[in-house]
């Protein structure tokens, strides 16, 4: 099915967000909190961040003035992985009963999420968590249940964040496919594509035809962004020189400032390691059994009885972004990486990834064991 | 709704306890939900739970041809001290089968040798049961197995019947002697050369510590035994295993989902390799 293309006054996105809430959905969106964009649940069109600019560089991330646009800022550090992977659910709750424990009850979804005015790499976040969640056969049903219902309004991205790399990943700056309805900013008006008849979801809301040129701007303003971003990975499809990389003595250097905090995998839309842990509690005996988020740069992620295979930080540094650039398209026929740049946000000493992966690509010295040049624990 | 999902534990109840070594054990189960120790392949794994402490990871060690489940373990950690203090009536749960097991039919017709270090025995013990049950399916079966000290040695008990079993030879080694021990003394590889081990038919069941089976696989190979007749169970940390936790990677690999048991190309390259 073809595209639908409409524009719209700007401020018809709150009938949108309203609309939505009618239609049953948690709205999460843009909202600012403590100084930051997060994704929040929104109570309605007022908790949406609008008109105002982050300024992001590695290790720092700060609100700096208002913007012409609606949707000036970009990612901050939630992806919709915080509502379809939560970092902390409940799978079961047992109790004894004296003969043997039993299973009082299970996962429940209580939501239906529409995720508003998330940028494309997230959207394609979304489609990397399916394939690492929805193996079949070893389907999660936690985010089986939670993904089935969600709908997408994806705002395609017409500026370019500081740490950004979506371009040379190929997941942004504009939507391609996978969302409900795809949001591009014009001066002024909102261009929408629809790539079905959804008019519920524009009830109230006057639609006109966009034109050839409304159209055509929307794609040159994206384009501009994808021209602008500062920052990419070097190689197309870098797997095989990935692995090849194993051994570059650069892991040791860049491990060397790594403080193993685990930052990069909480806020990165696809990292989805976990853990299984009981909670008890003292009043009713009873025992939840808890999924948390983990992270491999833990200390003893790796850890069984048989010894720790990643015990040096730097095997852990290196298996986190091998994880992304290598394995994961073994695995799963996706890189883990969507270029949203979170991880070098966020990272407390402003390591980079794409400097990292362009280093060890572009090392000639790799035949030298990388591991021995830094043996950090 | 699957057995293996992540909230549905099958209980089973203790109705066996044998103590192997000072640290090492063995239970034997009764399993709830009409279920029989013939759904679990030689090689797989299950989840152990005990009651508002956790999981472990913990190999099949008893055939499909026998009455109850068989688990040995190691004490080493909060979750296996508890399951070493339970007693006979006393139940934990359990998620499973997991995972790929040992590929007997690759053994057709072949001699098949089991290569175990320490607490490698366990997931071979149901390959030893079925070679023995059917000697014919197999050219002869070699058993080597190898622990720290004779004290270590595990399922002593059934050293005889294995000795008196057509076609299997058991072969013994410890890496320290000492007390009235008489047999070899010295790593597992040091049997290979007096096994009557023949590299034109021999297929590899290897499960052990990663040095053992490093240096196993070294010397199989330079015996003349192609890579792709050498099989060796994994381990790594497991916590859901069902391919979604992330703990258990190996490069590209799930050990709980693609594994633990893999033909020896697939994970070369990966292993044994430090910090991967």
């Amino acid at each position: 099915m073809t595209a639908m293309h409409f524009t719209a006054l700007k401020g018809s996105i709150q009938r949108l967000i309203r609309n939505l809430q009618d239609l049953g959905y948690t709205v999460v969106g843009p909202s600012i909190s403590e100084g930051v964009v997060r994704l929040r649940e929104l109570d309605g069109p007022g908790d949406l961040a609008v008109g105002v600019v982050d300024v992001q560089a590695p290790g720092s991330y700060a609100l700096g003035g208002e913007g012409r646009l609606l949707f000036s800022s970009v990612n901050g550090p939630d992806s919709p992985k915080g509502y379809l992977h939560p970092a902390n659910v409940e799978l079961s709750k047992l109790v004894d009963r004296g003969s043997g424990f039993e299973l009082v009850s299970g996962f429940r979804p209580g939501r239906r999420y529409a995720f508003f005015g998330i940028r494309p790499c997230d959207l394609r976040a979304v489609e990397v968590m399916d394939r690492t969640m929805l193996v079949p056969g070893f389907e999660d049903h936690v985010y089986s249940a939670l993904r089935k219902d969600a709908i997408f309004i994806v705002v395609n991205c017409t500026r370019a964040g500081e740490n950004c790399f979506c371009a040379s990943m190929g997941t942004g700056p504009g939507a391609e496919s996978g969302y409900d309805v795809a949001i591009t900013e014009l001066p002024e008006t909102i261009l929408i594509d629809v790539p079905e008849d959804n008019t519920a979801l524009f009830q109230g809301i006057e639609l006109m035809p966009a034109t050839e040129e409304e159209i055509r701007t929307g794609r040159e303003m994206v384009q501009l962004a994808a021209e602008r971003m500062g920052k990419r990975i070097a190689v197309q499809n870098p797997s095989k020189r990935m692995y090849a990389a194993l051994d570059s003595p650069d892991w040791g250097k860049v491990a060397e400032r790594c403080l193993a905090c685990g930052n990069c995998t909480m806020v990165c839309p696809t990292c989805f390691c976990n853990t299984l842990i009981d909670r008890t509690d003292l009043r009713d005996g009873s025992v939840s059994r808890v999924r948390i988020w983990d992270s491999c740069l833990s200390r003893d992620f790796a850890y069984s009885a048989g010894g720790n295979p990643r015990l040096q930080r730097t095997a852990r540094y290196r298996q986190f972004v091998m994880h992304k650039f290598a394995y994961w398209p073994d695995e799963f026929g996706t890189y883990g990486c969507v270029g949203c740049g979170r991880c070098i946000t966020w990272c407390p000493v402003g390591i980079d990834i794409t400097e990292t992966v362009n280093g060890v690509l572009t090392d000639k010295r790799a035949a030298v064991k990388g591991m021995e040049a830094g043996a950090v624990v | 709704m699957s057995r293996q999902a992540l909230h549905t534990f099958t209980r089973g109840t203790v109705c066996g306890f044998r103590r192997e070594t000072p640290d090492t054990f063995t239970l034997l189960l009764d399993l709830g939900d009409g279920r029989t120790p013939a759904e679990f392949m030689p090689g797989q794994f299950n989840m152990l739970y005990a009651f508002g402490v956790g999981e472990v990871p913990i190999s099949v060690a008893s055939s499909g041809r026998e009455k109850q489940l068989m688990h040995t373990v190691r004490s080493v950690g909060r979750v296996t001290s508890l399951l070493a203090a339970l007693e006979s009536g006393s139940s934990i749960g359990l998620r499973g089968p997991f995972g790929k097991g040992w590929p007997l039919s690759e053994a057709k017709g072949r001699q098949l040798l089991v290569i175990a270090g320490g607490l490698g025995l366990p997931p071979l013990r149901p390959v030893i049961a079925e070679a023995i049950a059917e000697p014919d399916r197999f050219d002869g079966m070699k058993v080597i197995y190898g622990a720290r000290t004779p004290a270590d040695l595990i399922y002593t008990y059934e050293y005889p019947r294995w000795r008196e079993a057509d076609g299997c030879d058991l072969l013994l080694t410890v890496d320290r002697g000492g007390g009235d021990w008489k047999g070899n003394v010295g790593v597992v590889t040091t049997l290979f050369p007096k096994a009557g081990i023949d590299p034109k038919s021999a297929v590899a069941f290897i499960c052990g510590p990663e040095l053992m089976l490093k240096f196993s696989i070294l010397e199989l190979t330079k015996m003349g035994i192609p890579e792709e007749r050498i099989f060796v169970s994994l381990e790594r940390n497991m916590s859901c295993a069902t391919g979604t936790c992330g703990h258990c990677q190996l490069g590209p690999l799930f050990i709980c989902r693609d594994g633990p048991v893999f033909s020896y190309p697939r994970v070369k390259g990966l292993f044994p390799r430090e910090g991967v």
